[in-house]
């Protein structure tokens, strides 16, 4: 039963109406300071509905396998993993809305479920997050690519955080790096940015206070991060890498929704010209998918449409979404558990390279392979059987697939100690 | 692994941004970060307790159970789901701005006449002392408040007509049953949380100083006793619009339980009343759900927010205009300069020199601004002074410039007219002041 009540202070009656609204339930993960923007601007169009939002940081996918999906009827997140999975279980309806003006992809990049049932509404590019004013001190150029990151003028310089232990972003960055650069040339990439970095562990400080502060002066970054903090005011700037790689953020329609019309509405306006252009608010700062709006972008603002002409992205994070947590127990493996040894060897090695002759010479190219190799192939990468038994959610219900994973893992951590040693000796050897 | 250690340098980012020498709990940043900076010259393991306080005042809350054990315990009946909903970077929250639009920073307190066993506000049997209007799945809202606004034209002696706008609130979709017609209900917008470590750091002996001061000004504020949970005993408030609560740490805690439904172990009880059998049935997180770590954290945070410089201090009409703040009497209740006292909970607060426009006491600001709620002390006409400090960044932080306590006044200029009781004489030499002199008093309120 529902009960009414007017209630007045001093000034007089109220004559106004509440009328009733309809309840809209969206799930999601982003920051309120994100939502919130949403929320008015929607419910400011929209005023017969009341949109309830509710919040799951990583168990959005049993919440909406509860019965009646939980009553969420859109659900909106960077979690492609989630989308995928309650599409195969049923769990969304089509879309089925108006796309004029939305592009269904940018390069390898799709921006829509093949099947309708879900779209991107904004994406986050990877790249690099910088403090100009630390890098003219220290006499630094700007890195234009990861390839830049590997320079050892930039040791000591930059904070690189690890996969396993920060940010949900980290997995598909380092991920994106070894799309794009290929498996084994990816970590050897990664392993020479590694040895010009602080690993940085969880903690409480965000990258951009560490960048910020001048503590160090480049992070690997998704680019909301550091183009917010530098649209509040902190001496940053987003560096984009030429063929950028991107993290779309998805919309869905529960398929036990009571309210279709109400999630399509809202699904129309997070693609509108006016829920679009709410991205370039300084507290949000992702990239809209609907390329005419960037026709109105704020001075200075990345535009993927015409970045894509020159460099189309090449980054499709469905090919790898399987693997990110065999990736991030690589990392751990290769970088972090020999992260003070590597940075000492990798400064040896490249006095040795920078030497006449150094870089053609065998032996030092050697020492190179030891120091960047990883003990499994690509094609071993992509064995889903590999891939699950890393997976967090298996290992921790799944006791075989934790003692292989055990197994694999300790049998790799010997090849990389082995390697790491050798390398070691050849180093001492040479500089006898 | 290596571990980046944290500069003490941290957060401070650039040189502008680096606290001033003379006062390192004022920050010298113009960025819209200006509400957000932290006090650093503290340890590194305090430093980092109150970067993990930041993360859970930023956080989005989860209705459990969940996974994310740590951050669950959102509702059963609750009114947002973050800190940072009703104290947007760390500023002001807003009302609504017409009947259709729902309270996102804003909440009703409610009460029925009479006291509870400590002299605060009688709760109400069903909805207790703040309307919830949002619940986790199953569980019922306990209602919605709409507002609209009538508009009431003020002419100044100079002919100069200004609109203030009443607010007029409607309660609808009560789902626990009518509220009482002698219901005392008081909305209220989200006020500012940083610099409020340093108004903790203010003695008791200096408030009730102040109040002495303020006699001889004629003004009559006094403090409001309320009762100190943590000491069991009644305490001078100091936190709160009416000065009710007497410590931050209650502050806190009161305004998780309150406004998001989580406990701790300063309320350990969910907030469902006898009649909210859906409520009392959810299920709750692990108990309290705001781990004392976790309460110490944000406790922690909000201590160590850093106040935002003035700027304009030498321009002409700022200077005017702080002349004329005080010679119209404004500065007897909104007092310019206070300093802290020995604060052994965090000895960088103690003695410190500061400007927060405040005396933390008590006064009857007229029929008015009158919510006829009274709390502890504190009559239905009553509110405390509240600190301007910062008053002039709203508009660029927070985007917005409502003000007062429930966001009636559209500018400054509105809210300085909708001062009565106590205030009203000056008020009323402000309504009588040359419109250059007028200017020139909101020109240095903007300049906090």
């Amino acid at each position: 039963m529902k009960f009414r009540l007017l209630l007045v202070l001093m000034m007089g009656l109220s004559g106004f109406e509440a009328a009733a609204k309809e309840t809209l339930t969206v799930l999601t993960a982003y920051p309120e300071e994100v939502v919130a923007l949403f929320e008015t601007a929607f419910e400011r169009d929209n005023p017969d509905i009341d949109l309830k939002v509710l919040w799951r940081r990583h168990d959005a996918l049993p919440y909406l396998r509860m019965p009646a999906q939980g009553g969420v009827d859109v659900y909106w997140s960077a979690a492609l993993h989630n989308f995928l999975q309650l599409k195969q279980e049923g769990a969304w309806q089509k879309l089925a809305i108006d796309r004029t003006g939305l592009a269904d992809n940018i390069g390898a990049l799709p921006l829509i479920d093949p099947d309708g049932y879900y779209c991107a509404t904004e994406i986050a590019g990877f790249g690099f997050a910088v403090n100009p004013g630390y890098l003219r001190k220290h006499g630094l150029p700007l890195p234009k690519s990861w390839q830049d990151l590997t320079d050892a003028r930039y040791s000591g310089h930059i904070a690189l955080p690890v996969p396993s232990k920060r940010g949900n972003f980290v997995p598909l960055m380092i991920d994106s790096i070894l799309q794009q650069y290929g498996w084994e040339s990816g970590w050897a990439l990664l392993a020479e940015i590694a040895a010009n970095a602080q690993l940085l562990p969880p903690g409480p400080a965000f990258i951009t206070d560490i960048i910020g502060s001048g503590e160090r002066g480049i992070a690997p970054s998704i680019d909301f991060f550091a183009a917010s903090a530098q649209a509040n005011g902190a001496p940053l700037q987003m560096i984009y890498p030429e063929s950028v790689a991107y993290s779309p953020a998805h919309i869905a329609i529960a398929a036990a929704t009571q309210h279709a019309k109400a999630a399509r509405r809202f699904v129309n306006f997070m693609l509108s010209e006016t829920g679009q252009k709410l991205l370039f608010h300084p507290d949000v700062r992702k990239l809209p998918v609907r390329a005419a709006v960037y026709a109105d972008k704020p001075e200075g603002y990345f535009d993927p449409f015409k970045a894509a002409v020159s460099h189309p992205p090449v980054y499709d994070r469905n090919v790898t979404l399987q693997r990110l947590a065999l990736d991030n127990a690589l990392f751990e493996l290769l970088l972090t558990e020999h992260h003070e040894t590597a940075q000492r060897l990798w400064q040896q090695l490249r006095r040795l390279e920078a030497q006449d002759g150094g870089k053609a010479d065998r032996r030092i190219a050697h020492i190179r392979r030891l120091l960047t190799a990883v003990p499994i192939d690509g094609k071993k990468a992509q064995d889903l059987k590999t891939q699950q038994i890393f997976m967090k959610h298996t290992r921790a219900n799944d006791a075989d697939a934790e003692i292989q994973a055990n197994k694999l893992e300790q049998a790799w951590r010997a090849e990389i100690g082995d390697r790491y040693k050798e390398a070691e000796r050849l180093l001492a050897q040479w500089e006898r | 692994m290596p571990v980046v250690k944290l500069l003490p340098c941290l957060l401070l980012g650039t040189a502008m941004q680096a606290a001033q020498a003379e006062n390192l709990w004022v920050a010298q940043d113009a960025s819209r970060e200006a509400f957000s900076r932290i006090y650093s010259k503290v340890d590194e393991e305090q430093l980092n307790q109150a970067l993990q306080g930041r993360s859970l005042f930023q956080q989005s809350w989860v209705i459990p159970p969940a996974e994310d054990i740590e951050i669950a315990g959102l509702g059963p009946l609750y009114n947002q789901l973050s800190c940072l909903s009703c104290h947007s970077k760390n500023g002001r929250g807003q009302p609504p701005e017409n009947p259709q639009q729902a309270m996102r920073s804003m909440l009703v307190r409610l009460s029925l006449p009479g006291q509870d066993p400590h002299g605060g506000p009688l709760p109400h049997p069903v909805y207790g002392t703040q309307l919830n209007e949002q619940g986790v799945p199953g569980v019922p809202g306990e209602g919605q408040v709409s507002v609209d606004y009538r508009e009431e034209r003020v002419t100044l002696p100079d002919g100069e007509t200004i609109s203030l706008r009443m607010p007029l609130y409607q309660f609808a979709d009560l789902h626990y049953g009518p509220l009482d017609a002698d219901i005392r209900f008081s909305p209220r917008v989200g006020p500012p949380v940083f610099g409020l470590g340093l108004l903790e750091a203010v003695s008791e002996k200096t408030i009730l100083q102040l109040a002495e001061q303020g006699r001889q000004q004629g003004v009559n504020g006094h403090p409001n006793y309320v009762w100190d949970a943590e000491r069991q005993r009644p305490a001078i408030g100091r936190f709160g619009l009416k000065a009710n609560v007497a410590t931050l740490q209650q502050q806190i805690a009161g305004a998780f339980i309150g406004d998001m439904g989580i406990t701790s172990s300063l309320h350990p009880e969910e907030n469902c009343s006898a009649v909210q059998l859906a409520c009392q049935q959810s299920p709750s997180a692990r108990q309290p759900e705001l781990a004392d770590a976790q309460l110490d954290a944000v406790l922690s945070y909000l201590r160590l927010l850093q106040v935002p410089a003035r700027r304009n201090a030498d321009d002409p009409v700022v200077q005017q205009g702080e002349q004329t703040f005080s010679a119209i009497g404004c500065a007897a209740c909104h007092v310019p300069v206070l300093t802290t006292d020995d604060f052994l909970p965090l000895p960088a607060l103690s003695g410190q020199t500061l400007h927060p426009y405040t005396d933390l006491l008590l006064h009857d600001m007229g029929e008015g601004l009158a919510d006829r709620r009274p709390d502890f002390q504190a009559s239905g006409r009553e509110w405390r002074t509240p600190p301007l400090w910062g008053i002039g960044w709203i508009a660029r932080i927070n985007e917005h410039s409502y003000f007062l306590h429930d966001g009636r006044a559209r500018n400054l200029t509105e809210a300085v007219l909708w001062h009565g009781g106590e205030a009203l004489p000056a008020r009323q030499r402000f309504a009588e002041l040359p419109v250059g002199r007028r200017l020139a008093l909101i020109r240095f309120l903007e300049s906090l």
